[in-house]
């Protein structure tokens, strides 16, 4: 029998002559990793998942024509227009978000007045789908429109001009006259309340603005100081127009999803180190006990080195194995956790089966060399009496 | 005698007790750090929601906007039923004026607010209250103003005026004109960066418009709206009205401070109240089940290093037994030496999971925790109870094996 086959022998020899205690070491070993696992997985997809919540709170840049001035009627309050209008060409606009390579979400907007009845009302030209997931918050009544001629009226503006859905109203364009019919009422506490909104394209032909657009807003998916970035990349692309960081959605979800991840990095940190020092406690009461074992093999002529190998493998081998069982449970507890909050899955990440394995081998080892260094101190003769 | 055995069971094997206490210190002190943390946090990533701006708007009822809210009433928002939920608001009063700088003439909106206003009203605590609490996200180069002709302007405006922090700017108004210090360029990607911000009284004699006020924006703590809040209050029954009114939905704190501003009314700002709440109860029910996944990590950590320390003593037990003790004699002596550690376990992990919640709490939300009274019995009696549940199997084995096999080896 050569010497590795040996040491194999005894080793499994040992950890099935003894299976209550291997089956504990191995429980806890395992728990360890999967702990490490689960919130390994939990953190990282934490980042993800919470940056996709944020975007709820809408767009994070937007475009403006240079010369235009931001309406200073916003949130509700009927100044009108202050400064001319300046418009951007949709093309233009477009063709510069491809150029950039930007990942965004974008929802163009063109603001005109249309005469209704006796009165001028603001306008809104834009994309329905585009409103629907860059502006989650809409609070609609009714329907969204689904065919052409249909509008969205701002809550306070149907108040005012008592209309609600189902009704048709005539409004009066620069080029041309139409007909339209109130699909939804929309309240969302900001200046949509004041507004009507219509299709671009129907818009744009009615007050003979075809092609151009007064605002655009994008919702750039971006961590860190990237969106910075891509603004001045954008603006070099774009320049009759202004880009802007919105500051309110942009910098405050920046600095809640540097919070998230430290907090979820602190608390990872604290049940690892906690239970890993527990787990290596529990491994090194284990071998403690043991060195009346320990002082026979001196006695019998085995070398320290040897002595050391023997209870390494043991270690290494209940390290492996439970790291391994580790990974698996850990990834189903990922896979619950981020099911129930998120209601998406997990990622799959391969690699943290390499995290699993080193939590559960470092602890495993680390649980079993310490004591036996203070076991060699002994003499074999009194370790083998027992004391 | 008792006494004795446990003295010397202490004594003679200080690296066992040691690696037992150590990972009964560690059990209690993650489940101390985790439970109360865990009473806090949705509280404070509220707090760190609401740096996401105000979510209450409160406007004149006259539905043509010429009407004005009147200050005197500002102080009763802080007197209402949701009081304590209400972090912070900020009048505003606006006016179109013609700015001149040095020879340039430009249109924009002259607004009056509160930047940082210490509020006292007698029998509430002192609180500070204006732009600066609700809207972190203002980036203002220079300072904020303090003195009654100071102003700060928004940057686009600035840019246009060719004006930086430390010019003068005249405003003319219909009614009058007023020189305007500026001290500070604000910067936030939005419509305040057409504006010259000035203290509110300022603007309201500028105006003529003295005790108005044209909008509040009020920044309050709200629960996430479920289908219950969502319903119209108007077609709830005298109990659903009370209900709903005792909740603290984003629309029942609106209504409560609409009725203490004289002729206005109050609406959430849903782009930010609909996505605060769905945000908050993620981050708390993943908080929820990590604090349940710790507490029972922690407890599967410690009754299993006891399990295994009370495993390996089998051959004492049967001693004892040769000796002749009977079943509680041993009983006592192993409970009692488990019940020892794990007190005084339970006791320093409680001291170190309160540093380490408080350590957590300062990093990531800069501020203290209080931790709640019911967690230091709580620490203790649940270190007692899982060391205890740890050690009592192994125990009922030992207990019942045969001396003579065990001490035959």
């Amino acid at each position: 029998m050569n010497r590795r086959r040996w040491l194999l022998h005894i080793i499994l020899r040992a950890l099935a002559h003894r299976r209550g205690r291997t089956i504990l070491l191995l429980a806890v070993l395992a728990m360890a990793s999967s702990l490490a696992t689960a919130l390994g997985i939990v953190s990282s997809s934490m980042e993800k998942r919470v940056a996709e919540e944020v975007r709820k709170y809408g767009a994070n840049l937007i475009v403006l024509p240079a010369l235009a001035r931001l309406d200073v009627g916003s949130g509700g309050l009927n100044f009108g227009v202050v400064s001319e209008p300046a418009y951007l060409l949709q093309r233009q606009v477009e063709s510069a978000l491809e150029q950039s390579g930007l990942k965004a979400e974008r929802s163009f907007h063109l603001t005109g007045a249309l005469h209704y009845k006796d009165a001028d009302l603001m306008v809104e030209g834009v994309n329905f789908s585009d409103i629907r997931r860059l502006f989650p918050w809409w609070q609609l009544k009714g329907n969204w429109p689904t065919a052409s001629g249909e509008i969205v009226v701002g809550n306070d503006l149907a108040t005012q001009m008592k209309l609600k859905p189902g009704d048709t109203m005539e409004l009066v364009g620069k080029a041309q006259k139409m007909r339209l019919r109130v699909s939804g009422t929309v309240s969302s506490g900001g200046e949509e309340d004041g507004l009507l909104f219509l299709a671009l394209p129907e818009l744009q032909q009615a007050i003979g603005l075809e092609g151009q657009i007064s605002l655009v807003r994008l919702m750039v998916t971006a961590g860190g100081d990237s969106l910075k970035k891509s603004a001045s990349a954008l603006q070099l692309l774009l320049p009759a127009a202004k880009v802007s960081e919105v500051r309110q959605t942009a910098r405050t979800s920046e600095g809640l999803l540097a919070k998230v991840k430290l907090l979820m990095l602190m608390v990872t940190a604290v049940v690892l180190i906690s239970a890993g020092s527990s787990v290596a406690g529990t491994m090194s009461t284990t071998v403690l006990e043991r060195s009346k074992e320990i002082g026979l093999m001196k006695a019998v002529g085995g070398t320290r080195w040897e002595v050391m190998l023997i209870f390494c493998g043991e270690a290494a081998m209940l390290g492996i194995v439970g790291g391994v069982a580790g990974y698996i449970f850990g990834v189903v507890v990922a896979q619950f956790i981020t099911k129930t909050v998120f209601s998406a899955s997990a990622e799959f990440i391969p690699w943290f089966v390499f995290v699993s394995l080193g939590v559960s081998l470092f602890l495993a080892l680390l649980g079993s060399i310490g004591p036996m260094i203070s076991v060699f101190k002994l003499d074999p003769v009194r370790s083998l009496r027992g004391e | 005698m008792l006494f004795r055995i446990l003295k010397n069971s202490f004594l003679k094997r200080p690296k066992a007790i040691f690696l037992i206490f150590l990972s009964i210190v560690m059990g209690s002190a993650v489940a101390t750090a985790f439970l109360g943390i865990a009473g806090e946090i949705s509280h404070k990533m509220a707090l760190e929601l609401r740096s996401y701006g105000a979510n209450i708007l409160i406007e004149p009822s006259a539905a043509e906007g010429g009407g004005f809210l009147r200050d005197e009433d500002l102080p009763k928002i802080k007197t209402v039923f949701w009081k304590y939920n209400i972090t912070g608001f900020t009048p505003y009063l606006f006016g179109i004026a013609e700015f001149s700088a040095g020879g340039r003439k430009e249109r924009g909106v002259v607004s009056g607010t509160w930047f940082t206003k210490q509020l006292e009203i007698p029998g509430e605590d002192v609180s500070i209250l204006g732009i600066k609490g609700i809207a972190p996200w203002w980036e203002v180069q220079g300072r904020w103003p303090e003195d009654a002709d100071e102003a700060m302007i928004g940057a686009a405006l600035a840019k246009r005026l060719h004006i930086a922090p430390g010019g003068e700017v005249t405003a003319h108004v219909r009614v009058g004109m007023q020189k305007f210090r500026i001290v500070g360029v604000v910067t936030t990607g939005g419509y305040e960066e057409e504006q010259l911000f000035a203290p509110l009284v300022t603007v309201q004699s500028l105006l003529q418009q003295q005790g108005k006020v044209s909008r509040v924006q009020v920044s309050a703590l709200t629960v996430p709206m479920d289908d219950f809040g969502k319903k119209d209050p108007a077609t709830m029954t005298k109990e659903e009205y009370e209900k709903w009114y005792c909740t603290a939905y984003v629309t029942s704190v609106a209504k409560n401070v609409e009725e203490v501003m004289a002729g206005s009314r109050a609406k959430p700002i849903w782009q930010i109240a609909s996505a605060e709440g769905a945000l908050l109860k993620k981050l708390n029910s993943v908080m929820l089940l990590l604090t349940i996944l710790a507490l029972g990590a922690s407890a599967t950590a410690v009754s299993t290093s006891l399990m295994a320390s009370m495993a390996e003593r089998s051959p004492e037990i049967a001693l004892m037994k040769a000796v002749g003790a009977d079943r509680f004699q041993i009983s006592a002596i192993f409970i009692g030496e488990t019940l020892i550690i794990s007190l005084a376990g339970g006791v320093v992990g409680y001291l170190l999971g309160n540093q380490l919640a408080e350590i957590i709490s300062r990093t990531v939300f800069n501020s203290t925790i209080a931790s709640p009274l019911w967690l230091f019995p709580t620490a203790i009696i649940s270190a007692l109870v899982v060391s205890i549940a740890g050690s009592i199997t192994p125990l009922r084995r030992a207990l019942l094996i045969e001396p003579v096999t065990v001490l035959k080896g």
